[in-house]
């Protein structure tokens, strides 16, 4: 059976069966892409017991030739590093559907768009082929494009070409660093990600910081790394509060992936020689994103910007180049994902209910909305990193991991944690406590929809910030291998 | 005269244009569309016998001015077919004259003919006659639509730019045959002087023309503009794609490009014809004239592997050249239908184009996004193989002006998208697809994706057909 195949693959078939369905039939597209989408959730979750933690070796292995005149294959794998990410990503695609039931327009088309994008989500993570990696990583664009450019905000069609250029700039070095370390490996050539990996030892200095750089400019924009976050607050902002989720759990994942995945395999003397510029960018993102976060008064873009912040702490950690920092990145990519969703889903709730995302046009809402500030709060703390819920551990492994090797930066570091606990706090305090403002008197709570999609986030958070050992007992084999260790 | 049954095929396509030319006498001119099956046909007929000969060694040799081998069969192939599938495109055609039907298909094979005669020669001389068929034929082509004014501006700015371009090739040729003595490809032997330098810059500027490779052009968008969309869509293709063949041949194989280190020459040609064509694209506003710019560029990207002048690069300019069939074809397909029911090519007809015409959108979304090098489409496999055989001969520079422009020619077929997906259509007046039209398009899209999905077979065939008999 292949599984990573029925995992990544089974959301086309959905999307195809839904070009094929009338568009008034809205309840039937919906059901269809739950359907698959559900399918690919369960076959990545059938997959955990198979899964060895032992052994860093790639499991769930299947080859087969895609383009032989070209050295392609058709290779998927995952390990320690990508597991986990396969499973956030259908976990969160499933999340994302059940926050994309509020979509009434043009139904067809958005969930069809959806589910190519899950497919070239899935894909990444398990691709080990350069080509096949490239593929899905492009992938990800046109949907992306189209569903932040039909179903968007006020400035939804600048924010969906920005978002497709920008990142498109960045695949297309990644590509020529593809091609450049495809003609460096010996004869017969090979895209494969594990072939090239024991080649390295032959390839000069310059010639890996030259490929490190073209694979990190692609990379970069993902993360996205300062100085390349430009595109983020606009397109997070303006794209509809399902796809904020998926953009801000999956898809700046990626990007600190194929860091780990390729930059650091494919090209480790390149990537050394790059660590010292990696924690200052680091510590940038951190501080800079923190301080960016705390200016905003429109909470959507305060939960964008403290992604970048967010982002920063898993660069700090890989920046570390010790089990504990790497830890803390994958762990941290994990809870980022699962509470960045959480707050954008809920950033969503309050914005259908009143229209407005400013801070400062709430107050008092705890009285009237309980179930909703308290989530809110919960995943608030969980961002900020509040001992206990999973933010922290991801946090605190990437210091920790980090603090071994840049203690100077680590402090500084330290800064943009007061910074993310400054805003979130204010912002809980301006929309929750406080007088009540009169304006929203009959706000209603949340919906039995919201809480179906919010509450397992928030289970989530909660599980993974007392019990931390269950996800890093699956990445730890493969940390320790790709250390060296 | 050796080896004259290797060129049958274009004599027998000659042949046909002429008969249809004959019926034209006699068919009246209500069954008139009859001559465009008659037409196709023919080609259709030429195609499956090339098509089925690729491979054969029987079919292939050397003549006193030609030689027919696996790589000129292979650009045969492409050059039939888009001549059938622009025949096609022609039947759904309003704006083209019934009565005019035979003239208008006869010179379409005759053009296709003068092509195969260009791809297969290796005699100067030969070329310039065979480029001298097909240009002519392109300019009564061009100007077809003698009631339309910007078709006949077209197709003068075509002609005098034509006649231009004409001499300076033949004087090329003639320092050429100064220097070496003869018009014969295979016995250059001359040392390498500033005459014969000279002479192949001037014979260069004479094939950039046809391939509307920067600096030579100026001609593309008006041509373009002005021309019945089924002859600007052949234009678009199959010349461009026949002279690359023929500069493959004449500075690939023949002259080493190192021998004479043009390999800079091209470059610079091949990065400037991409960012012109790119950046120039970005401000239009017309479908025609958009594509017309980008089929610029896209020449600057076959250039790319040109001047790689490796074998890698000679599969690329190959692979895309088919791939390339597909996509500008289908898209053009799209703009001629969509053109024809609004009346205009303007880029506002294409609003909302999505809520009428779904497939239609989406097939020339494809196309073009095929055109931009985005996977998994079957522009995306031609390019990677184009960049790859740069970056193999070391040229980075040029790769990286190459990816770069693939991503500024997202921001202009994205405009287009913008249009398709984003706004609300301006009135709702239906859009009419002819079958024939309808089936092109299919034929397209099936192929971009396909060929993006699964190009083995592609590569594969590619790969096997590179072989230039001298």
């Amino acid at each position: 059976m292949n599984m990573l195949t029925v995992v990544t693959f089974a959301p086309l078939l959905g999307a195809l069966i839904i070009l094929c369905l009338p568009k008034e039939k809205v309840k039937a597209i919906q059901t269809v892409a739950f359907i698959f989408a559900g399918i690919s959730m369960i076959a990545s979750l059938a997959m955990l017991p198979g899964f060895d933690r032992g052994t860093p070796d790639m499991q769930f292995i299947e080859r087969y030739a895609w383009i032989p005149s070209f050295g392609v294959q058709y290779f998927m794998g995952v390990d320690g590093l990508s597991f986990p990410l396969v499973l956030l990503t259908t976990f969160m695609c499933v999340i994302g559907l059940i926050a994309s039931l509020g979509i009434e327009n043009r139904v067809k088309e958005y969930f069809f768009w959806f589910l190519v994008l899950e497919v070239g989500m899935i894909g990444v993570f398990c691709a080990l082929d350069l080509i096949l990696f490239y593929v899905f990583w492009e992938l990800t664009l046109v949907p992306m494009y189209f569903l932040i450019g039909v179903w968007g905000g006020p400035r939804k069609e600048f924010a969906a070409i920005k978002f497709f250029l920008y990142t498109l700039t960045g695949s297309v070095f990644m590509l020529l660093a593809i091609l450049a370390l495809y003609f460096a490996g010996t004869a017969p050539h090979t895209f494969d990600m594990l072939e090239l990996a024991k080649m390295t030892g032959g390839w000069s200095k310059n010639f890996q910081i030259l490929v490190f750089l073209g694979l990190y400019f692609g990379m970069a924009i993902k993360i996205p790394a300062f100085p390349f976050h430009t595109w983020l607050p606009l397109a997070h902002v303006e794209a509809p509060t399902p796809i904020s989720v998926i953009l801000a759990a999956v898809l700046l994942k990626m990007g600190v992936y194929g860091l780990l995945r390729i930059c650091l395999s494919l090209t480790p003397v390149g990537f050394q020689w790059f660590l010292p510029a990696l924690v200052v960018i680091a510590v940038i993102n951190i501080v800079y994103g923190a301080l960016c976060a705390m200016a905003q008064t429109d909470m959507k873009k305060m939960v964008a910007y403290s992604s970048v912040n967010h982002m920063g702490y898993c660069l700090l950690g890989i920046a570390g180049m010790t089990t504990a920092g790497f830890t803390g990145a994958v762990f941290q990519m994990l809870s980022h994902g699962i509470i960045t969703g959480a707050l954008f889903l809920l950033v969503g709730v309050i914005y259908d209910r009143a229209h407005t995302r400013d801070i400062s046009a709430f107050g008092g809402l705890a009285v009237k909305l309980p179930v909703f500030a308290g989530l809110m709060s919960l995943t608030a703390f969980a961002s900020l990193g509040l001992p206990g819920l999973a933010g922290f551990i991801g946090e605190f492994l990437c210091f920790l991991g980090a603090f071994q090797t840049w203690k100077l930066a680590a402090a500084i570091s330290v800064l943009g944690i007061i910074a993310t606990a400054a805003f979130f706090l204010r912002m809980l305090q301006k929309v929750f406590l406080g007088k009540l403002n009169e304006k929203w008197a009959d706000l209603p709570d949340m919906t039995t929809r919201e809480l179906v999609s919010v509450v397992p986030l928030a289970i989530l958070t909660v599980l993974f910030g007392v019990y931390p050992k269950w996800p890093l007992d699956l990445m730890n084999k493969t940390i320790e291998h790709m250390l060296g260790k | 005269m050796n080896n004259l049954r290797l060129l049958l095929p274009e004599a027998i396509l000659a042949t046909l244009g002429l008969v249809v030319l004959l019926a034209d006498l006699f068919v009246p001119v209500k069954k008139a569309r009859v001559l465009y099956h008659l037409a196709w046909l023919s080609a259709a007929g030429v195609l499956l016998w090339t098509a089925l000969t690729l491979g054969d060694p029987s079919a292939h040799g050397v003549g006193s001015l030609w030689s027919v081998d696996p790589f000129s069969q292979f650009f045969k192939v492409t050059t039939l077919l888009t001549c059938v599938l622009c025949l096609l495109l022609g039947l759904d055609y309003k704006e083209l004259p019934e009565k005019h039907a035979g003239t208008f298909s006869a010179l379409m094979l005759f053009s296709t003919a003068g092509l195969m005669y260009l791809v297969s020669s290796t005699n100067l001389l030969m070329i310039f006659v065979a480029l001298e068929v097909v240009s002519i034929s392109s300019f009564i082509l061009t100007g077809f639509e003698r009631q339309n004014h910007k078709s006949n501006e077209g197709a003068m700015k075509y002609f005098l730019f034509g006649a231009f371009s004409s001499a300076i090739l033949v004087f090329g040729i003639s320092l050429y045959y100064g220097a070496a003595g003869t018009v014969q490809l295979a016995a250059a032997s001359a040392a390498p002087g500033p005459m014969l330098i000279l002479a192949l810059v001037l014979i260069l500027l004479g094939f950039a023309f046809k391939a509307s490779i920067a600096p030579m052009h100026f001609w593309v968008p008006d041509a373009y503009e002005g021309a019945p969309t089924p002859v600007t869509t052949f234009l678009s293709v199959a010349p461009k794609l026949a002279t690359f063949a023929a500069l493959a041949r004449v500075f690939g194989s023949i002259f080493p490009l190192e021998a004479y280190d043009l390999t800079l020459l091209f470059s610079i040609m091949a990065a400037l014809t991409m960012t012109i064509g790119n950046f120039t694209a970005m401000f239009q506003t017309d479908a025609k004239r958009l594509l017309a710019y980008s089929s610029v560029a896209q020449a600057g990207y076959l250039l790319i592997g040109l001047a790689a002048g490796s074998p890698l690069g000679r599969e690329g300019v190959m692979l895309y050249s088919f791939v390339y069939v597909a996509m500008n074809v289908g898209a053009f397909a799209v703009i001629q239908a969509v053109g024809s029911a609004k009346g205009s090519y303007d880029l506002s007809a294409f609003d909302g184009l999505s809520k009428h015409r779904l497939g239609l959108a989406l097939s020339l979304m494809f196309c073009l996004l095929s055109l931009a090098g985005i996977p998994p489409l079957a522009g995306f496999m031609g390019k990677l193989i184009i960049f790859s055989s740069a970056v193999q001969a070391g040229h980075w520079w040029l790769a990286i002006v190459g990816v770069v422009n693939s991503v500024v020619s997202v921001y202009y077929y994205f405009a287009i998208a913008h249009r398709m997906f984003f706004r609300e259509p301006a009135d709702e007046k239906a859009i009419p697809v002819g079958a024939y039209v309808c089936g092109g398009v299919a034929l397209a899209v099936v192929g971009v994706l396909l060929f993006g999905l699964y190009p083995e077979p592609l590569l594969a065939g590619v790969r096997a057909s590179t072989k230039i008999l001298p």
